[in-house]
């Protein structure tokens, strides 16, 4: 497929999952939920050509914490697929299995937002030091850090 | 044969930035790659949602020292749109000269890491000298050589005058010779075909599989370039061709990144003649409305993404910076696979890893445990003290 991509093409796929806006010139937002991001990902990738993942984001909106995969494809258009999941103990399905480039966005959100990926098997620590302490996620809005918190190094003594 | 586990880095003669790699290899092949990026975390994302935006520009700046532009410039494209400013045309031909001289010096630069690392030291020294021709013209346009503080929310901070356009177009001749010289040289120096070809092979369909972007995606034939797909700058008005190649290994990301050499010396040159007349900014309200963007943008590395969200505040609510490295480290898992180690270092570098270095020297005391910025002068009296013999102060 090389067409370009319209709303109603999208939006016309995506119907069972949720709903498709136009958000300027090159990016459609999808709304869905965290069961069936799966699917989405299957859908956009096998009738909307979609063939790469240019990265997932993460926010943290102070009621829940959203993910939003943003994929394209040859048609150059930006599909925007946002979730949004609870803050206590958020955990959604991995997408590595369909789409490899995910396994390090999502190891890299596990570690900075405690977003649990059910199922990638390699959720070990990236962008944090291996002593960082557990259950400390520096990106949430009410992180803030403990003034007797250890956060890992050479314990040293400020000037 | 028994796996062999080989643990190389943080410090590592063969790497240039702290990064820890384990690479299981069976006799003299990689089998597996893990790596581990931590060395280099200094939450500048967390940091970004502090500051307001005109003090948040100068911070994504030093997110890199190479593509400092890229990010800075990712960033505030992003938020004029939110505000809905139209950036003067004038402006937005000084960004693109500036993101252009950019890529030349950050291609030069990997040239001449390349080179190194194939211990071909001539050709390193020589890229560098000609990546200092671009390093003048940006230290003339922008008065720095590294962070070159151009960008404000709503265009430029300094205006270019008649005689540095000059003095860069008269710069260029010599670099396009320069050019054809580098052209020539990877298309026939026996050095450089025997340990660039046929090696990290990534052919199309992993390449877009892997999630794989920039010049290493182009040189395997995928033409993702998002200077073309979603046009931002001045690249709408400028003629200039994307650069792939099909060979797929570190002898076409050579080519590609050549070619691009090439390519954008013809932008620079073609902005510097046609720069518009008019103004270099406009005046950009103090807070932005509640919005979000993805603003992408082709740094040297390849395609950057900020996720931008914005809460009607003059801060952010979030940005959340996607680096090319970190999208191109699973194809280098991938293509690492039944390679020689010996070739590690050259197929790592050929993907141009920037792992955003530039940090500050903090000093630990080890018998007072105190820490502490050392002054310039400081340093100066230490170093005279420890050649008098006298190592402690």
């Amino acid at each position: 497929m090389t067409g370009p991509l319209t709303l109603d093409m999208v939006a016309g796929k995506m119907k069972e999952f949720g709903n498709s806006e136009l958000v300027r010139k090159n990016r459609i937002r999808i709304t869905t939920t965290p069961d069936k991001v799966h699917d989405t990902i299957k859908t956009a990738q096998a009738m909307l050509g979609c063939d790469r993942l240019i990265t997932i984001s993460a926010v943290d909106n102070t009621r829940t914490l959203e993910l939003i995969y943003h994929l394209t494809g040859p048609h150059r258009m930006v599909l925007s697929i946002a979730i949004e999941l609870t803050r206590d103990q958020p955990a959604i399905p991995t997408t590595s299995d369909i789409l490899p480039p995910a396994a390090i966005y999502e190891r890299q959100i596990h570690d900075l937002f405690g977003i649990t990926f059910t199922g990638n098997t390699n959720l070990n620590r990236i962008m944090l030091n291996e002593d960082w302490p557990a259950n400390e996620f520096p990106l949430r809005k009410d992180w803030k850090p403990g003034p007797d918190t250890f956060y890992g190094g050479i314990k040293v003594e400020r000037t | 044969m028994p796996e062999v586990v080989v643990s190389i880095g943080p410090h590592h003669p063969a790497l240039k930035e702290p990064v820890n790699f384990k690479v299981v290899i069976e006799g003299e092949k990689i089998v597996r790659l893990e790596l581990d990026l931590s060395y280099n975390h200094r939450g500048v994302e967390k940091a970004a949602e502090q500051r307001d935006f005109i003090r948040v520009l100068p911070l994504l700046e030093r997110v890199c020292g190479i593509c400092s532009h890229a990010h800075s410039t990712a960033f505030a494209k992003g938020i004029e749109e939110i505000m809905q400013l139209e950036v003067p045309p004038r402006a937005q031909y000084i960004r693109t000269i500036i993101a252009e001289l950019e890529r030349m010096h950050s291609h030069l630069l990997w040239l001449g890491v390349a080179a190194h690392v194939i211990g071909f030291n001539t050709l390193f020294m020589w890229t560098w000298r000609d990546r200092e021709a671009v390093q003048d013209t940006v230290e003339e346009m922008s008065g720095n050589r590294v962070h070159y503080g151009m960008n404000e929310v709503g265009g430029v901070r300094r205006d270019l005058t008649p005689a540095q356009v000059t003095a860069a177009l008269e710069r260029l001749p010599n670099l396009e010779e320069r050019i054809k010289k580098y052209v020539d040289m990877v298309n026939s120096e026996e050095t450089m075909l025997i340990r660039f070809r046929g090696v990290g092979k990534l052919s199309k369909e992993e390449a877009l599989r892997y999630g794989t972007v920039g010049p290493t995606a182009r040189a395997s034939g995928v033409d993702y370039d998002t200077r073309k797909d979603d046009p931002y700058l001045a690249y709408a008005d400028v003629p200039w061709n994307v650069v792939t190649d099909t060979n797929g290994d570190v002898y076409g990301r050579t080519r590609v990144r050549i070619g691009e050499l090439w390519e954008s010396l013809k932008i620079v040159r073609y902005c510097l003649e046609n720069l518009p007349e008019g103004p270099i900014r406009v005046t950009a309200p103090r807070n932005a409305p509640t919005g979000e963007i993805l603003s992408r943008y082709e740094a040297p590395r390849g395609e950057l993404a900020h996720f931008i969200r914005t809460n009607g505040t003059d801060k952010v609510e979030r940005v959340d910076i996607r680096t090319p490295t970190l999208a191109n480290w699973t194809s280098v898992a991938i293509c690492l696979v039944n390679q020689n180690l010996a070739d590690l270092p050259v197929i790592v570098a050929a993907i141009d890893p920037c792992l955003s270095c530039t940090s500050r020297i903090t000093l630990l005391d080890s018998q007072t445990k105190k820490t502490g910025v050392m002054s310039f002068d400081e340093l100066i009296r230490r170093n005279r003290s420890r050649d008098q013999g006298l190592v402690r102060p």
